[in-house]
């Protein structure tokens, strides 16, 4: 029996599915480390890429911090937190909170900071608050890029939510450590098609509503 | 048109210091009432930081603007800037929103209801010329002259005594543009609004002012007064050489052509039994209108058309453009009505000349 027959096998079997580390549970850990990152990381990125992006100065160190972000690997950011501060939730989270700030700063940014100066010069000249600026004009026409850099986001945070299991949380990387430890290669090549299966899902939900919340005036066609 | 007018928008000593240049000096002006008043002049000659001090998207450094009297700020400026309609070379229409939601920006600022809103918004759909069907468009689907016209309904929208345009129809083409000047005119005898226009375009300024100030350098006025009395009189050689070299054509236009004999089609009458045109002859289309001329096997098109209350210089056009150096007159319908002579024009011409200076004949 080659790896992939052996994980269609181990799939198929309804106990891996249920009790304290089967798939269920771990998708749902998964999901709730990827929340709680995101919604973190999205708190701290999105107002100030939003402002930046308003005022249209600054945008220099927007994309600087970004791009120093990237570079950081977060393995070894996990690593360094973990010694520092110990185990725990705090470390990975930290770690990732990292990774998932720069596209959605990046995105948030770029998405505002593209609006038309025309066309926000001429809703200042009709009368709009700076305010009324900001959520009826520049925030509306910006949406399509700002969910891109959430989306962008997203999948990076999916991907490496694995990471925790090495720090003994749980996750889909559960799947990937302990069928390493024995050797399971079926279970290892279970856990990535599992993380890619949830981040296509989550990817298809998130492109459902940005085309909810977009115009459709912003659209390319006709 | 009233003559004398109240003002509605006064300029007192306005300065505009920018750390690298003046964009405009101790500006004093008066704009009348219920009048077109166009800014004209060189580019970076401070009409559009002018036209902008009016409504606060700049603010002056010294002096102060009074609106009907008041310090322009006096009040918030987006409060201000919802008094007056403002509308610039792009339409800059909100891409999110259809063209009715558009329109209807400063009413809805208001507080006017969704319904109400959109009421309005077709009503002066109808107002600036635009077809109701367009309502539910987004700008994106819109052509560029539709946009402006959008541009327009959104600044009417605002149901101030005040209108304020820069270059409005400086992004159209040429044919689109004076359609959209033609109404604006129209717009402006319905509803009696403060019009100021800036333009680079001394023909358009001509068009459309009542009054014009003319810009020089350095945000200075070089000379402010009704389109005739610029044209005839420059205030000095900065101005005489701004309304430029065709001056005397220019003036043709305040001229009127409806003295000028109407020789008939079918010749006789007014030129004897010959047709004077001949060889040439004019084709007519099924429907009367003119359709270019005939010399022999040739056919040519034809030029320009006299229309009914055009000025001498339109007839002057339709003659010098004719290739049987006949101009073709057409009635209400665009049915050829007659022919005009060019000598005929360029004696009206003279005798207009004549009266302006008092003498002669
Ligand atoms: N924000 C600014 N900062 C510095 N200088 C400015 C600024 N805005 C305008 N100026 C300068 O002020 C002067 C007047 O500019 P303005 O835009 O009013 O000219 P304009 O008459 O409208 O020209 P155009 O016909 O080209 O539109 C120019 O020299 C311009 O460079
Ligand atoms: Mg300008």
């Amino acid at each position: 029996m080659n790896v992939l027959e052996q994980t269609w096998k181990w799939f198929a079997d309804p106990a891996s599915w249920t009790g304290a580390g089967g798939i269920w549970s771990r998708l749902v850990e998964h999901l709730g480390y990827s929340g709680l990152v995101l919604l973190i990381a999205a708190v701290i990125a999105l107002p100030v890429g939003v402002l930046v992006g308003h005022r249209r100065s600054g945008g220099n160190v927007v994309v600087g911090v970004a791009g120093a972000l990237r570079a950081l690997p977060t393995l070894g950011l996990l690593t360094l937190f973990a010694l520092w501060i110990g185990l725990g939730l705090t470390a990975p989270v930290l770690a990732l909170v990292l990774l998932a700030i720069a596209p959605l700063l990046t995105g948030a940014y770029a998405g505002v900071s593209a609006v038309d100066p025309v066309v926000v010069d001429a809703a200042r000249a009709q009368g709009l608050t700076e305010w009324q600026i900001l959520t009826r004009v520049e925030l509306p026409v910006a949406v399509p890029v700002i969910f891109g850099g959430i989306r962008n986001a997203t999948l990076q945070v999916i991907a490496t939510v694995t990471i925790m299991a090495y720090i003994d949380l749980g996750g889909l990387g559960r799947f990937l450590i302990d069928g390493l430890a024995v050797r399971d290669y079926s279970r290892m090549v279970a856990s990535m098609i599992l993380a890619a299966a949830l981040a296509l899902v989550l990817d298809a939900v998130l492109a459902g509503a940005q085309k909810l919340l977009s115009s459709p005036g912003l659209s390319k066609e006709d | 048109m009233p003559e004398t007018a109240a003002t509605a928008i006064e300029f007192a000593g306005v300065t505009k210091r920018y750390e690298s240049a003046v964009a405009v000096e101790d500006l004093d002006l008066a704009i009348p009432a219920g009048l077109i008043t166009t800014f004209v002049g060189p580019s970076g000659c401070g009409k559009t930081t002018s036209l902008r001090m009016i409504n606060r998207m700049v603010e002056a450094t010294e002096g102060t603007i009074l609106i009907q009297g008041e310090d322009n700020r006096d009040r918030p400026a987006h409060e201000l800037r919802r008094s007056m309609g403002y509308v610039m070379q792009q339409a800059g229409l909100m891409p999110h929103r259809t063209v009715a939601d558009n329109i209807a920006t400063v009413p809805r600022l208001k507080g006017a209801s969704r319904a109400d809103g959109r009421a309005r918004a077709l009503e002066l759909m109808d107002t600036v010329g635009l077809d109701r069907k367009l309502a539910k468009r987004y700008p994106a689907q819109l052509s560029g002259g539709q946009a402006q016209r959008v541009g327009v309904a959104r600044a009417l929208a605002a149901d101030s005594p005040i209108l304020l345009m820069d270059e409005p129809f400086s992004a159209v083409d040429p044919v689109v543009r004076t359609d959209l000047q033609n109404e604006l005119v129209r717009l402006h005898e319905q509803l009696e609004r403060t019009i100021v226009f800036v333009t680079h375009d001394i023909d358009e300024a001509v068009a459309l002012g009542h009054r014009i100030a003319v810009f020089g350098e350095g945000g200075r006025i070089a000379q402010f007064g009704t389109p005739e009395e610029i044209l005839r009189a420059p205030a000095d050689d900065f101005v005489a050489s701004f309304v430029g070299r065709d001056r005397g054509l220019r003036r043709l236009t305040f001229a009127s052509g409806q003295e000028l004999p109407m020789h008939p089609l079918e010749g006789g009458t007014a030129s004897g039994l010959e047709r004077p045109w001949a060889p040439w002859e004019l084709l007519l289309d099924d429907a009367a209108r003119p359709a270019g001329w005939r010399f022999g096997e040739r056919e040519v098109t034809g030029g320009t058309l006299f229309t009914p209350g055009g000025s001498l210089r339109e007839a002057l056009d339709a003659v010098l453009s004719s290739p049987s150096g006949w101009g073709v007159a057409v009635d209400d319908a665009g049915r050829a009505a007659g022919l005009i002579a060019s000598d005929d024009v360029m004696a009206a011409a003279g005798r207009e000349r004549r009266s302006r200076y008092g003498v002669g004949e």
